[in-house]
């Protein structure tokens, strides 16, 4: 029952708004209120009060009785005004892996001279989680999400609420942004890495010498191996550098789909991105082969999520 | 340990709050326990000892109703379900683990807090009443912001939170916020003209008069300071040997105690009005009793609810649990139109055969000794005006006999004992007489214009009955101590008062601040506390609405309702800072007004150099102009500041672009 209802109001407030476009303000016309149990319970409260007063023909008892009446509707507007305005900039998922916890970034803006206070944001009817945004400020929210299978997955809606300040009302909005976020298959399979025989990496074949020395330095990324780290650099206060090794030693793969041929196509995928992260890991430059993917041999951060794209989308999109 | 910022904190703060508002009513154990709870609950929160278990909580549940209903009797009443919901609620503090449980016990300090609204209601708590209501009302701010424990994720801490300060503050502001509305509603929400239910006996000492008198009964009174009731008379107040204030008419005499008899086969009589018609408005104190109080002889019961006995006493269905006003009219000077009935003669002329045997041959000589029982009054205060009787408050302890050991042995006394001795004279010697208790006086207040009667003012007289005239105001009392009258028992005897009353009475600046207080305090009890079923219909017609038309109210209300709805959404108000325009930039935008007029509007992106750029390149003939000015609008408004000119300068560049004509292209 809960379920349908729930249905029921989404689809009516989807066709109600339409899609939305980030950055959003939140008007008037998309936030819904009503009171929360809390409320409720303090109305049927304010009801007891009532009657205690008119029966006594107590006029302090009544008198508190409309105050807390008054207090009861100026909380209304309290809570209403605290998440009126607000605004969503962006809203962001990066890649993940399935069966990984996943991570949606909100960017929350407040243009208001006074901050606003316990701002929930849920991906659709997930837990929520709350945030202050300060007076003129941003604040990012990461919101959980769970990603069960790789491909896309696509989040319908946001979820902004807000019981702030007496947690007697609950004011909330649907923001209905397209947003997509990359699900890589699961990194899984215990198949050992093949080599693409006789060939070594293009480093040696640049002709530069020293098994462990690095060429480079470059900034730290999302992904790099900690064993890759400038830590000594680090220590001396330096920002996170990464080291690009020559890696001599390195090895150059190119993993094939097809020679996969005892598992199923998820499987695979799997297998294969196993491979590629495994592969990364090493320094090792590599390329992949899918039906109707080529993706010539390379290493890096940006190679990788290409590979690792390459294997969620793969079936699923014309590539 | 525990930090008052938190949840549990302020969970604890209400509820303290709440018992405090409590605690001169409950008996020490209810409090004793509740503060134990709530020991109990902070302890544990310290992680000193656990939390008991759900058996454990049921267990002390049960006991505490069980102790509750041993001493009440009952679990039903004001006063039981204070109790109840007093020691539940600190029973709850031991499950407050969810926000949902904090909600609840702060819930429940605010249904104290109403508890406490309707059995204490003098101004000088309502400070406190507000203190709770912000406590409580801060309470949800906090509980509400605090993150329920296992719920997603912690809050970013980033910015500075909303602390207990800032939900003081909020919590403060939206109270006085509401308070428009609340007036409003107190004005003209619907008062009840009746009750739903019949309002229980509120528990409570009794006070003032009781219905008997036995010798020194009444100085236990007049040691009191409390007030009785304030009396406000329309027009001109009865001289002051006129004060006489009717309570309890004590018909019986056992030989030392007075008491009322429960004959009820009286006639009234019908009375003739000799003197001026006093009118009055009398707010009575609670004093737990059923005794309303009247100038002399009351015309007619002020209330349905109360009853007029044939002694011309005021007797209510209901005790007085709260303050209570009402409009009487009374005489002080009557005579009787008919004879005294033979059952009244009798009642009134009995007197128990083997008491007091001096004084009733003493009696019959006095009578044998004059020709009327006007004479024999007359005779008979003579002789205790003469006969070395002494006022005092501290009369030595009388015997069994008492009116004989006061007449012939001690000789000192007070108002009962002389009421008591008159009138056990008049009776022996077969004249109609008895006892009336009530109070003497009155303290003016000129702040208020009305006088205050203390239960210090507490006095006992007689009645006889005169053939022809009928009950007659006898007080043996003025006789021996005329001043009485006139002064209040407090000015004769200073030392008979409580020692609150000698401090006040000995400091003259504190007895007019006193005055003023008390006046503040009746305008308070008049006025707000007071506040009925009556006063608002009064209140609607001098409006101009003489019938309450519902449909009318409800949509005054509406209206006054969105005014003030819009009003606190205007406070409330959150929008961006929008900075105004200056001068220089209302300027700039009548420039680009213009310009896009003709088809060259001025792109977002756009500051005042690239616009010139654009406008030169789609419209030639418009840019030497335009140039200038956009190139003097980005000197005043980025350029080195030029205190001296800059006004002048803007001025010029207003004029300017006021100058400036474009026509389309």
């Amino acid at each position: 029952m809960r379920q349908f209802l729930r249905k029921r109001m989404a689809d009516w407030v989807r066709r109600r708004q339409g899609v939305d476009t980030l950055p959003l303000t939140l008007q008037r016309r998309r936030l819904y209120i009503l009171p929360t149990r809390a409320g409720l319970g303090f109305l049927v409260l304010l009801l007891f009060m009532l009657i205690a007063g008119l029966n006594y023909a107590n006029s302090l008892a009544l008198f508190l009785t409309f105050l807390l009446g008054g207090f009861v509707m100026v909380t209304m507007q309290l809570c209403h005004r605290n998440l009126l305005g607000t605004t969503v900039y962006a809203a962001a998922a990066a890649p993940t892996f399935a069966l990984r916890p996943g991570n949606l970034r909100v960017t929350l803006g407040n243009i208001s001279t006074l901050p606003r206070y316990g701002i929930e944001s849920a991906v659709s009817y997930d837990p929520t989680l709350a945030t202050d945004v300060p007076a003129q400020g941003r604040q990012e929210v990461d919101l959980p999400v769970a990603a069960a299978k790789r491909g896309i997955l696509t989040i319908d809606r946001l979820r902004l609420t807000s019981s702030h300040p007496f947690g007697l009302f609950r004011a909330w909005t649907w923001v209905h942004a397209p947003l997509e976020m990359l699900v890589y298959p699961r990194p899984h399979g215990s198949l050992s890495m093949p080599t693409e025989s006789g060939r070594k990496s293009g480093v040696q074949s640049r002709g530069e010498a020293g098994a462990d020395e690095w060429h480079s330095l470059r900034p730290f990324r999302d992904g790099d191996s900690p064993r890759q780290v400038d830590w000594k650099a680090y220590a001396r206060e330096a920002p996170l550098l990464v080291k690009e090794y020559s890696a001599a030693g390195a090895e150059l793969r190119v993993f094939h789909f097809d020679r996969l041929p005892n598992l199923d196509t998820e499987a695979r995928l799997e297998q294969l991105a196993r491979w590629v992260v495994d592969a990364e890991e090493h320094g090792d430059r590599y390329g992949l082969e899918l039906p109707g993917v080529h993706i010539a041999p390379d290493r890096g951060t940006d190679h990788r999520h290409q590979c690792l794209a390459a294997l969620a989308l793969h079936g699923l999109r014309d590539a | 340990m525990l930090k008052v910022s938190t949840p549990l904190g302020w969970t604890t703060l209400a509820l303290v709050g709440a018992l405090v508002l409590h605690v001169d009513r409950m008996p020490l154990w209810v409090s004793a326990l509740g503060i134990a709870l709530l020991a109990w609950r902070m302890a544990a929160s310290a992680r000193a000892i656990a939390l008991p278990g759900k058996f454990t909580r049921a267990f002390v549940a049960f006991a505490l109703v069980g102790t509750v209903f041993a001493f009440l009797h009952t679990l039903n009443g004001l006063q039981a379900g204070t109790w109840m919901l007093a020691l539940m609620c600190s029973v709850k503090m031991l499950e407050t683990r969810q926000r949902r449980d904090q909600y609840i016990v702060v819930g429940g300090a605010l249904f104290l807090l109403l508890t406490a609204c309707l059995v204490r209601q003098s101004l000088l708590r309502t400070p406190l009443y507000i203190a709770e209501t912000w406590i409580c009302c801060s309470a949800f701010a906090v509980i509400a912001y605090t993150p329920a424990p296992g719920t997603v994720g912690a809050r970013e801490r980033l910015v500075p939170g909303f602390d207990s300060r800032s939900a003081i503050l909020l919590a403060g502001r939206a109270l006085l916020y509401s308070l428009p509305l609340a007036v409003v509603l107190f004005l003209v929400f619907p008062r009840l003209p009746g009750a739903f239910w019949a309002l229980p006996r509120t528990e409570g000492a009794e006070t003032g008069l009781s219905d008997t008198m036995s010798p020194g009964s009444i100085s236990q009174l007049t040691s009191s300071y409390d007030i009785a009731f304030r009396v406000r008379f329309d027009g001109a107040a009865p001289p002051p040997r006129e004060r006489y204030w009717r309570g309890p008419v004590l018909h019986k005499f056992d030989g030392y105690t007075w008491s009322r008899s429960f004959t009820s086969a009286y006639r009234t009589q019908s009375l003739e009005y000799l003197g001026p018609a006093y009118r009055y408005h009398l707010s009575l104190e609670p004093s737990q009793q059923r005794w309303w109080f009247s100038l002399d002889t009351v015309d007619a019961s002020p209330n349905h609810r109360v009853f007029l006995t044939y002694d011309y006493e005021l007797i209510s269905s209901d005790p007085v649990t709260s303050l209570t006003t009402y409009d009487a009219v009374s005489h002080t000077q009557t005579r009787a139109t008919q004879p005294l009935s033979r059952l009244a003669r009798r009642v009134d002329t009995d007197l128990p055969k083997e008491r007091n045997p001096r004084s009733q041959q003493l009696a019959q000589e006095m009578r044998g000794r004059v020709d009327s029982d006007m004479a024999y009054v007359t005779a008979v205060l003579e002789f205790l005006r003469t006969g070395g009787f002494v006022y005092s408050l501290t009369p030595p302890l009388l015997n069994y006999d008492s009116v004989d050991d006061f007449l012939f042995n001690t000789r000192s006394g007070f108002c009962g004992h002389y009421a008591s001795a008159f009138v056990n004279l008049m009776r022996a010697a077969n004249v109609p007489a008895h006892v009336v208790t009530g109070y003497l006086g009155g303290e003016w207040n000129p702040v208020g214009g009305y006088f205050i009667v203390r239960q210090s003012d507490a006095h006992s007289w007689a009645e006889v009955w005169v053939d022809g005239k009928g009950w007659l105001r006898v007080d043996p009392t003025a006789v021996v101590e005329p001043e009485r009258l006139t002064r209040g028992m407090l000015d004769l005897l200073p030392q008979a008062g409580s020692a609150e009353a000698r401090l006040v009475r000995s400091w003259p600046s504190l007895t007019e601040m006193l005055q003023r207080w008390d006046a503040v305090n009746t305008w308070w009890n008049d006025h707000v506390l007071k506040f009925d079923y009556r006063s608002q219909l009064n209140l609607l017609s001098r409006l101009g609405i003489p019938s309450p038309d519902v449909t009318l109210l409800a949509w005054a209300f509406a209206i006054l309702l969105s005014i003030w709805l819009l009003w606190i959404a205007w406070q409330f108000g959150r929008g961006p800072t929008l900075r105004r325009p200056d001068r220089l930039a209302k300027a700039y935008a009548r420039l680009c007004g213009k310009l896009a007029r003709v088809g060259v509007p001025r792109s977002a992106h756009e500051g005042p150099l690239a616009y010139a750029d654009s406008v030169s390149s789609s419209r030639p003939d418009l840019a030497q102009g335009v140039r200038t000015l956009l190139v003097r609008y980005a000197e005043l408004r980025y350029g080195a500041p030029r205190a001296e000119s800059r006004a002048d300068d803007i001025a010029g560049f207003e004029r300017d672009v006021a100058r400036l004509t474009v026509s389309k292209a």
